[in-house]
């Protein structure tokens, strides 16, 4: 089968403003495309970055206009891996949590939407301020790398 | 994204959202779907049969109207026409069946024009 690796990682640099997000959704269509995620994993993974940038510019920026989020796809013939970098002064990852979807009221999806569409996902604090998500995505069912 | 509201019949509003409805645009929705509670409508229908994308946002939109019809108590409150990649977002969040939820918009009138 041909590979669909890429040697090098597509970046995507955009402002924190709602109005990329759409931008950002293609881009992320056109690669879930290309390596032929299922359908539905495939809106997943779009919901998910869209679902983190989405976080970033409520959350993190405070719906202030002159942040940017830098996202960076890693392509690999088995798995997509997505990292989302911000600027911002950084929170406590132990404090985003999914809401309990028992309860019925608005907001507080978004984290539940992000863990339900990847494999893997964690934040890390960049030694030089703002938050750094990572979330990956394997092709098939995941599968441990042998070492 | 463009929204349209249309009095179907006397008390019955459609609010018709069409395109993607993101942290983007679904204040515009709210704008037009909230008031619409204090409307003296008495159904309340969201045709999303033209709306191609939707995230955590617009859910929340539209669970702030399902939150107002409980209030009000008088106000029926429908969501129909979801395409499938909508209606997956809906059942990811657990919140297919705590809506009215049909198909396709129709079926909310149907024999309501026999004589």
């Amino acid at each position: 089968m041909e590979s669909i690796e890429l040697r090098e990682p597509v970046i995507l640099d955009i402002p924190a403003d709602p109005a990329s997000l759409g931008l950002m959704r293609g881009l992320v269509e056109r690669i879930v495309h290309r390596m032929e995620f299922p359908r539905e994993e495939a809106d997943r993974m779009v919901l998910a970055v869209d679902e983190a940038c989405s976080n970033i510019i409520r959350h993190a920026y405070g719906n202030l206009q002159g942040g940017r989020i830098v996202v960076t796809f890693g392509i690999y013939d088995d798995r997509l891996e997505v990292r989302i970098r911000d600027f911002a002064s950084p929170a406590d990852p132990q404090t985003f949590r999914a809401r309990d979807l028992e309860k019925v009221r608005p907001g507080g999806l978004g984290m539940h939407f992000m863990r339900s569409a990847v494999d893997e996902m964690e934040y890390e604090l960049p030694p030089d301020g703002g938050m750094l998500l990572k979330m990956v995505k394997y092709r098939v069912n995941k599968e441990v790398p042998e070492t | 994204m463009k929204i349209s509201v249309t009095e179907r019949k006397p008390g019955v509003q459609v609010v018709t959202p069409s395109g993607e409805v993101d942290m983007s645009t679904s204040p515009d929705l709210r704008k037009i779907l909230v008031p619409l509670f204090s409307s003296g409508a008495s159904h309340i229908v969201v045709d999303l049969s033209a709306v191609s994308y939707m995230d955590s946002s617009g859910i929340a939109t539209l669970v702030e109207g399902l939150q107002l019809s409980r209030k009000k108590g008088n106000v029926r409150y429908s969501l129909a026409g979801a395409v499938p990649s909508v209606e997956a977002v809906f059942e990811l969040a657990c919140l297919k069946s705590v809506f009215e939820m049909v198909p396709r918009i129709e079926q909310l009138f149907e024999g309501d024009d026999r004589a």
